[in-house]
């Protein structure tokens, strides 16, 4: 069985009012990296998963979940 | 007006997501005229040839796997090489190990009817292995883009 990410970036990016190239200089990476992740087309590491969490005031746990 | 350092490096893995690929292509092309010219010689022409081809996988290959920028600070080619492209970058030697992997059955498969050369063989390798990962690096990165 194939186990799938999914996150609420965008959700939580939108309500905070960020552009996915703001959030991406919150965390240190590229515009490109917060876009593939948004889609869930990357799975990014702890590392870059607790970024984005501090990044938009959220636990990793809220802002990332494995899909059913 | 200065270009901040992010906006630099999203500048940069554009202009790379473009470029890699086309660069595959006109490296791939280059090769018709082994094919057409011979693999050997003596002349200078050929040397000039020959001495082209590997300079172009040298620069093509030091490209792929630095991510190229070679102009821009450090911290720019830091971010224009962060946790995506690394990954994309991994997947793509990835795809141009197994095609490298392919050119070698092929080459051995070919030196069973018809003499092969050791040159020829390195060049045929080489050439389909690196075409194989610019291609892949570049479709990715144009992929997460969009």
């Amino acid at each position: 069985m194939t186990e799938r990410l999914e996150n609420d970036i965008k959700g939580r990016r939108t309500e905070l009012g960020l552009t996915q190239a703001e959030l991406a200089e919150a965390c240190g990476v590229t515009r490109k990296t917060v876009n593939t992740v948004e889609n869930g087309v990357f799975s990014p590491s702890a590392l870059l998963a607790i970024k984005l969490a501090r990044a938009l005031n959220v636990t990793v746990e809220e802002l990332f979940q494995i899909a059913d | 007006m200065e270009q901040t350092d992010a906006a630099k490096a999203e500048r940069l893995t554009s202009q790379r997501a473009r470029m890699l690929p086309v660069l595959a292509v006109l490296f791939l092309g280059q090769q018709a005229s082994y094919f057409s010219g011979g693999w050997e010689g003596d002349r200078t022409v050929d040397h000039v040839r020959i001495s082209a081809w590997l300079v172009l996988s040298v620069v093509l290959l030091l490209a792929l796997t630095t991510g190229g920028g070679w102009i821009y600070s450090k911290r720019v080619r830091d971010l224009a090489n962060d946790e995506s492209t690394r990954a994309h970058r991994a997947d793509a030697f990835q795809w141009g190990f197994i095609a490298a992997m392919g050119a070698c059955i092929l080459m051995y498969g070919i030196s069973l009817f018809e003499p092969v050369g050791g040159r020829e063989a390195v060049h045929m390798v080489m050439t389909i292995g690196l075409a194989t990962a610019l291609i892949r690096f570049g479709w990715l990165e144009r992929r997460a883009q969009s």
